[in-house]
């Protein structure tokens, strides 16, 4: 799994994402002309939560459609599914899931896997085999996402 | 035909008769039958009605509903086999998931039934050899290990005629490993229900159970000969070589594919997790790496947070953040860079507009830009109030949840609410940031 040809790929995974993000964040910037009508503290959520969107929506674009997770993203926060959303309410991501399947064999470990489909986007439905090595990738992309991220903010720190 | 019947007869029809005839006579029988069989094959059904003639009806009727009525030899074989396999507690599974990972091995077997008569004469032989009646258990051990060797050399000259299957002679022993149990099973089956009425089903089972376990010894002494373990990968299916000592069920090697696979990943991630090297164990690790799974997410919030608060603030023109855009990828420490010559890679070379920056990205971070002072101006002062503000509220604000999706459910909701419109580029952006042509929508 590890091959030289990763750390290329990582790089330009990177690049891709430092890119989108940053234009999204300079989109948020430019549209976030009103501060007095909300709390500080209110307003500062919200942004933090879109931008948090941002970066994970970014992530999974610089991935692309190669990896499971990074489609649940897309899935979950493209622009269908958004618009889908806000038609016919919030309800209707319910019937976005896909169905349940039925995982048989699992011994011993099942609290942990549980959780960890949780934690993993698209994890429902997937066997250990490949839950583990969905994981993998998501973790070096989150560790990639954070880095550019901390690197940002120490950029736009005063 | 006749003069071989009557012994047949002896042999089928009482367990205590059995004990009288001799491994010879037995020998001579099962040829005589192999034969008659052969004869039989190439003549038509008669000898399924030859056979039923003499014998008692009740004792052989269950044998000619397995012959199915003299129907093709192929599926009158595969009937035998599949109704072999079915009462045998060992071979529990189903036959088509026995076929996902035997089929290869023991698919000689059918694949020889399918491909027509002549090596599907072959393995009626083999079968037919080998069948005979165990009479008593303390037989069945030396009798079976007799037989080993001979359906050995029949199966592999019918493994040898297939083509399809490239195999090395290790493979073929296990094969003949695998097709053993069921021939034994076939033969102990077809026994039990042709002659010994006395003995009930129980005992057939236990019969059954010991024959079978006298298998897995044979199995484990020919897996023995297969010491080496070790994987080759084919196209459609996995071989998997039988370790020393370890069973050569189906279900457990596929079980022992699974677990391999489990744990190469697992290896994977314990590179990637750092500090998971004190930890062993899969439960262990799996803590480790949810931990870690959940540290980084927190960790995205946290940074997300912190953008949030100095997002307004932000007062450069493009070529800055072109920049940002560059250095986060070339080097993790901005301040450190005059110092630093990090990150020479030719990936970055391109970014051709800004052609600047592409020399920024060079070996020596010592390229003098207006755009570049500016920024370390504006880096180098240390930002304190709105931090420490931004600290605490964070903390206070921070509840990570455990599952990506109500959290990003939650910012729905709240966006909702508000219902802003940012849409995000749907391609990357190749020169210039239109921010006008930018929208989120969330």
């Amino acid at each position: 799994m590890i091959s030289k040809g990763a750390t290329r790929n990582s790089n330009s995974r990177r690049i891709k994402f430092a890119r989108r993000f940053v234009s999204a964040l300079l989109h948020m910037r430019n549209q976030n002309p009103r501060p007095g009508s909300l709390s500080i503290e209110g307003s500062v959520r919200t942004r933090s939560q879109r931008i948090k969107i941002a970066a994970y929506l970014s992530m999974a674009q610089a991935v692309g459609s190669r990896r499971a997770w990074s489609r649940a993203v897309l899935s979950k926060l493209g622009s269908r599914a958004r618009r889908h959303m806000r038609r016919m309410g919030r309800s209707s991501l319910g019937s976005l899931k896909k169905k349940r399947v039925i995982r048989s064999y699992s011994p011993g470990e099942l609290g942990q896997a549980k959780k960890l489909r949780q934690l993993v986007p698209g994890g429902e439905t997937m066997d250990i085999c490949s839950l583990l090595e969905e994981t993998a990738h998501y973790i070096t992309c989150l560790a990639t996402q954070v880095k550019v991220m901390q690197t940002l903010a120490d950029n736009f720190s005063k | 035909m006749n003069r071989a019947l009557p012994e047949m007869l002896h042999c089928l029809s009482g367990p205590g008769n059995g004990t009288d005839m001799t491994v010879l006579e037995r020998q001579r029988t099962r040829v005589k039958w192999q034969h008659q069989e052969q004869q039989n094959y190439f003549g038509g059904s008669e000898f399924v009605g030859g056979f039923l003639e003499p014998s008692q009806a009740s004792q052989v009727g269950d044998f000619q509903d397995l012959l199915g009525g003299g129907g093709g030899g192929g599926s009158v074989l595969r009937d035998v086999m599949t109704r072999s396999v079915k009462p045998d507690p060992g071979l529990e599974s189903g036959w088509p998931e026995l076929g996902r990972y035997e089929l290869p091995d023991l698919g000689f077997g059918s694949a020889v039934l399918m491909n027509g008569s002549p090596t599907g004469f072959e393995m009626n032989s083999t079968i037919r050899r080998t069948s005979s009646c165990p009479p008593t258990e303390a037989q069945v051990a030396p009798e079976a290990k007799g037989k080993v060797s001979e359906p050995a050399e029949k199966m592999n000259s019918a493994v040898g005629r297939e083509s399809f299957k490239k195999r090395k002679a290790d493979k073929v022993q296990n094969t003949k490993v695998v097709a053993e149990d069921d021939a034994k099973d076939k033969r102990s089956k077809v026994c039990a229900e042709e002659g010994e009425s006395k003995i009930t089903t129980e005992q057939t089972r236990t019969k059954n159970t010991t024959t079978h376990t006298n298998n897995r010894e044979i199995s484990a002494d020919t897996s023995r000969e297969n010491s080496k373990a070790s994987e080759v990968q084919k196209p459609d299916y996995i071989h998997v070589r039988a370790r020393r000592g370890q069973a050569t069920d189906s279900h457990s090697l596929a079980e022992r594919v699974r677990r391999e696979r489990i744990s190469e990943r697992m290896k994977y991630l314990q590179d990637l997790v750092p500090g998971c090297n004190k930890v062993t164990g899969k439960a262990g690790m799996l803590d480790e790496i949810i931990n870690y799974v959940q540290s980084l997410q927190r960790q995205v919030e946290f940074l997300s947070m912190k953008l949030a608060t100095v997002n307004p603030r932000l007062d450069f023109n493009i070529e800055d953040l072109f920049a940002k855009e560059i250095f986060p990828a070339c080097s993790a420490n901005f301040p450190t860079i005059g110092s630093s010559s990090e990150m020479t890679n030719p990936a970055y070379l391109q970014f051709n507009p800004v052609q600047q920056m592409v020399a920024c990205c060079g070996l020596e971070m010592g390229v003098n830009t207006p755009d570049l002072m500016a920024l370390r101006r504006t880096i180098s002062a240390p930002v304190s109030l709105p931090e420490t503000y931004f600290d605490t509220s964070c903390f206070t604000q921070l509840q990570p949840p455990s599952t990506w999706d109500a959290d990003l459910q939650n910012l729905f909701n709240l966006d909702s609410h508000q219902g802003r419109s940012i849409s995000f580029p749907s391609q990357p952006f190749t020169g210039s940031v239109e921010a006008s042509n930018l929208k989120m929508e969330i």
